[in-house]
């Protein structure tokens, strides 16, 4: 199997199994319990000191969504000439933006999304690099 | 608090589009200089400069304050985003209304032709793939489509604004799009699609410019400009992001609404004004659908009665609260740094009754707004006096 690494460490799980759903990291505030993504220190809504590290999601429900016809990355990476965009409400609370998996027809607000792990391109050393995104729940369809 | 004692003694614009083959210090210099030639002034009655852009590189600001003279004057760099040149004013107009300075520059200047292409700041490849390559299109869009969702709103609500900001940049002589017809929203409509529902009418060029701003102390300006009208600015707030629940803190995003209603509202005790007393509003619009939701959180209508706004074209020129009437971000261009400068360059030619074919009748009262990178707002409310 071959192994894979994220693409910048600490935003999210990357698990051995392929079949597992990854996971985002997270902060939890032992002060008043409010979640973030991503992770830090100080709690943004009460100010205590310390948070500490949570497992989010995997699962959200979408906000809003768009589509956008214009390559990813620019000119950096015109492979993928056109994806969705959405911001995904976590139960934990936090919204998070990212790229979403599927078609311009795939997606409708309040639908149910799954985290998934997408390769951007293989290492030096042959390692998977690999980016968290959302697609939709399978049978969640608009 | 209520800016005091402060009025603008000068400004100048170089016009917003492709300047490639010009250096951004050139075009600096040309903005100050129209400026200081606005104002009757050199370098020499300048106590305090404050300059502003995105794009990288340190200290290109004093370098470029050079070109218009080496007096020893204090320099400041002032980078907010797309709220960078508004920012430099309100750092300019405190610099003065505190009594620090007689005489405040705010300047700014940027090229966007240069920055297009990702050529912005890496923080690495990793985290600028989890950040930044979301176009900025794209996180307008998802507001449009939420709105679209809560409200009903229709993409011909977005095409209709866009279509008033270009037909009003066709009346401003430094607009950069100057169409040669009257632009329709079907036309907006049926341009190309770059994020869902927003197309490629709807959103700001990529532009290069530099505009400049002179604040000086009000009692120096009436007598050195006598019979010319006055323009104060009496409030300039800057505000940065409020958490509440639900907030995003990853990637390029809109920012929490709140901060242009909060803004606004802060600017409005400030100055003792209401949005009532306001004549006329710019925006930043860098996409369409962004200036329906600011007639809401600016207070020009309840929340949900934006589409009616459109719809009776009361935000148009002969409206009752015309919007972005040098045709915005969207027509007049956004260089970036310099757009906020060049807001209240519009505001000084129509609060003087300079504006031509786009004046608004009887302008007193004038509102600037700018949100920057989604983290940052900045209201300014101005006041044209006999």
């Amino acid at each position: 199997m071959t192994a894979r690494v994220p693409v910048e460490d600490g935003y999210f799980t990357v698990p051995d199994d392929p079949a597992e759903a990854p996971r985002l990291l997270g902060s939890r505030c032992p002060a008043c319990g409010e979640h973030f993504f991503p992770r830090r220190h100080v709690c943004a809504r009460c100010l205590a000191e310390g948070c500490r590290d949570v497992l989010l999601g995997p699962r959200g429900r979408l906000w809003t969504w768009t589509y956008v016809h214009v390559p990813l990355f620019a000119k950096k990476d015109a492979r993928v000439g056109a994806y969705g965009v959405g911001q995904v409400d976590l139960p934990e609370g936090p919204r998070v933006q990212a790229i979403l998996l599927g078609g311009p027809g795939d997606f409708r607000i309040g639908m149910d999304l799954e985290l998934d792990l997408e390769t951007l391109r293989t290492d030096d050393d042959g390692r998977e690099v690999v980016i968290f995104r959302f697609r939709p729940v399978d049978g969640a369809g608009p | 608090m209520r800016l005091a004692g402060t009025a603008i003694a000068g400004s100048g614009i170089v016009r917003f589009g492709d300047h490639r083959r010009r250096s951004t210090a050139e075009l600096a210099r040309d903005a100050g200089l129209a400026a200081l030639h606005d104002a009757g002034m050199t370098l020499a009655d300048v106590d305090e400069a404050f300059v502003g852009y995105i794009q990288p590189g340190s200290l290109l600001g004093v370098r470029a304050m050079k070109e218009l003279g080496l007096t020893g004057l204090p320099v400041t760099h002032v980078e907010n985003a797309s709220a960078t040149g508004l920012v430099a004013f309100r750092e300019a107009a405190w610099a003065v209304a505190s009594g620090r300075a007689r005489v405040a520059m705010a300047l700014a200047f940027d090229k966007m032709t240069e920055m297009a292409g990702g050529g912005g700041r890496s923080r690495g490849t990793g985290r600028d793939q989890l950040d930044a390559t979301i176009l900025p299109a794209a996180y307008f869009a998802l507001w449009a489509q939420r709105r679209m969702h809560d409200r009903g709103t229709r993409p011909e609500h977005f095409a209709a604004i866009a279509a008033k900001n270009w037909n009003h940049g066709a009346r401003c002589p430094w607009s950069d799009r100057q169409a040669d017809h009257v632009v329709t929203a079907e036309e907006v409509l049926a341009s190309r699609l770059v994020a869902e529902p927003l197309t490629a009418m709807m959103a700001c060029p990529a532009d290069d410019g530099a505009a400049c701003v002179i604040v000086a102390a009000e009692d120096l300006v009436r007598a050195r400009q006598p019979g010319r009208r006055l323009v104060r600015p009496v409030a300039s707030v800057l505000r940065s992001e409020t958490y509440s629940p639900g907030h995003t803190f990853l990637g390029p995003v809109v920012g929490p609404a709140t901060m242009t209603r909060d803004t606004a509202a802060a600017a409005y005790e400030a100055a003792g004004l209401g949005p009532g007393d306001v004549d006329l509003a710019l925006c930043h619009d860098a996409f369409a659908n962004e200036e329906l939701e600011y007639y809401e959180l600016l207070g020009f209508c309840p929340e949900g009665d934006g589409e009616r706004l459109v719809e009776t074209g009361a935000t148009a020129l002969g409206g009752a609260i015309p919007f972005n009437t040098d045709g915005g971000l969207i027509a007049r261009g956004h260089p970036g740094g310099p757009t906020g400068l060049a807001i209240v360059h519009e505001i000084v030619h129509q609060l003087r009754g300079e504006a031509g074919d786009r004046q608004v009748e009887g302008a007193r009262t004038a509102l600037a707004h700018l949100v920057g990178g989604g983290s940052v707002c900045t209201v300014s409310l101005f006041e044209g006096t006999q």
